[in-house]
């Protein structure tokens, strides 16, 4: 029997995402393993993310995932980027573990991404 | 299902409203439900409904009825056929043939057999998913008691010449197991003249219902199946149980019509797959899997490159296709049929099986279209390039 393997939320992401896209103009960052390819981009200012984007080749949850992070920090402090933990995420979307892996793509992307803000922001 | 386009038929057909037409007045309290081996009139009547029945699968097969055995569909089919077979003639040989690209049923039955320490030659297909005949000649020996080898891949369509591989496994006395699944009852099947000894078919896909399936086991010196379930003496102790008298009924209409609309269901079926081919053939890095030559068009596989298959077909939503069989739909390792044929990973990955039939319209397939060239429009705009 086959249960449906996306939540409503991860439908609604999945096929509105508001953030997809690439911000030329922005801070960008690239994880390519488990089969998955994921890239984030910000603007910051004052420590602040104003604008986040990102492109994602993967299955449907990913995206969704990808979506939901960048809503969710949009507006924030760029620091908190580096704490990011995907379990959160992955309990609201109702990801299923087998797709953890390629959820923690995700999760070293956004750190990785928090780093090169904050080493953007030293360097000014 | 009038709020979605349906493409699986290779999964399963819709049932022909006849055929469910004739289900309910069987199933009503009023209709006849009694057991066919039973000798009271009820009875009798029921047993009746079953021989017209079987005549007509019979028909439709060219074969005689007396060969057909009653299963729960092809799955138990193929396993009575080559468990059955393969263990009732153990002591003459235990090798066997069959290739990796066969359905999950027999590849399973097989596994299950070299367990047992049968001997088993898995043959390799060509790239579009054929046997190569010479590889067959070549594998076959002496001691080899059966070679299964289906008719139309469930995946990809292909159709494999039955009448060749069968000649050989005639000209060196082993048993030739065809599954049938796909082709019964979509293209013609002349089992008194095709060297075919067992036949697997199922109801659910021809427009029938789902529960009932057949074993054709032809009449002939050592072809015979040791059975897998005991507890009865129906079907000739072949397969015991009592025998579902609608469901055999409605399997014997939907073998009727099959008969009758055949060439029309083919004409229908080629004009909607040669649609849908040219409606998405010119997509950027859309591949074919099997060919165009030998496949049986109401069943249409591509791949397409750096597009991830799970989320093409979420994409495609509310058209309802297939990334792989549909028994694999839950697994998100790519198609073992596809890798067999040399598509790597991310390629078997991509795979979209659209398939449909009789039921099927000219709206379906421009709406098909349009969502798959969408779908990869909006999902390659979404994917950052593949680095270098």
């Amino acid at each position: 029997m086959s249960a449906d393997p996306y939540s409503d939320e991860v439908r609604e992401l999945f096929n509105e995402p508001r953030h997809a896209g690439r911000l030329d103009d922005g801070i960008s960052v690239r994880e390519d393993a488990q089969g998955v390819r994921v890239e984030l981009s910000a603007i910051a200012g004052g420590g602040l993310l104003t604008a986040l984007g990102f492109r994602v080749w993967g299955c449907p949850h990913l995206i969704a995932a990808a979506e939901a992070v960048c809503a969710r920090f949009e507006g924030r402090e760029a620091r908190e980027l580096e704490g990011f933990r995907t379990a959160q995420i992955m309990e609201i979307l109702a990801i299923p573990v087998e797709k953890t892996g390629r959820i923690l793509v995700l999760e070293d992307a956004v750190r990785s991404l928090g780093q090169a803000v904050r080493g953007r922001s030293d360097e000014a | 299902m009038k709020d979605v386009v349906y493409l699986d038929y290779a999964a399963t057909t819709p049932v022909d409203p006849r055929v469910a037409e004739l289900l309910r007045t069987l199933n009503d309290p009023d209709g006849n439900f009694a057991n066919p081996s039973a000798v009271h009139i009820a009875g009798r009547r029921a047993a009746a409904i079953v021989e017209s029945a079987t005549a007509e699968i019979a028909r439709m097969l060219n074969c005689d009825p007396r060969g057909l055995v009653y299963t729960s569909g092809a799955t138990e089919s193929d396993n009575l056929a080559i468990a059955g077979a393969a263990r009732f003639r153990a002591h003459r040989g235990r090798h066997l043939i069959t290739m990796p690209t066969e359905h999950k049923a027999v590849v399973d039955t097989f596994k299950a057999l070299e367990r047992e320490g049968f001997d088993v030659t898995w043959l390799t297909p060509e790239s579009n998913g054929l046997l190569d005949i010479t590889r067959l000649e070549d594998a076959i020996r002496d001691d080899t008691q059966l070679v299964s080898i289906m008719h139309v891949n469930n995946e990809t369509g292909m159709i494999q010449d039955i009448a060749r591989i069968g000649a050989i496994c005639r000209d060196r006395d082993a048993l030739f197991h065809v599954d049938a699944a796909q082709s019964a009852g979509k293209l013609p099947i002349d089992l008194a003249n095709l060297p075919v000894d067992l036949l697997s078919l199922t109801a659910h896909k021809m427009y029938g219902p789902k529960g009932i399936g057949a074993l054709y086991i032809a009449d002939r010196p050592g072809c015979h199946v040791e059975p897998l379930l005991f507890g009865g003496g129906q079907q000739r102790r072949i397969r015991p149980g009592t025998l579902p008298v609608p469901l055999i009924a409605a399997f014997g209409l939907a073998a009727s019509l099959a008969r009758a609309q055949m060439a029309e269901d083919e004409r229908h079926v080629a004009a909607l797959g040669d649609r849908l081919w040219r409606g998405i053939r010119g997509v950027d890095g859309v591949t074919l899997n099997g060919d165009e030559q030998h496949r049986w068009p109401g069943i249409l596989n591509v791949s397409i490159h750096d597009v991830e298959g799970e989320s093409l077909m979420l994409a495609l939503e509310p058209v309802c296709v297939a990334t792989g069989s549909a028994c694999n739909s839950q697994n998100q390792e790519p198609s073992y049929v596809l890798r067999a044929l040399g598509r790597d990973d991310l390629l078997a990955q991509s795979a979209i099986r659209f398939s449909f039939g009789r039921m099927t319209t000219v709206e379906d397939i421009a709406t098909a279209v349009e969502a798959y060239r969408a779908g990869v429009k909006r999902l390659r705009r979404l994917a950052p390039e593949r680095a270098a």
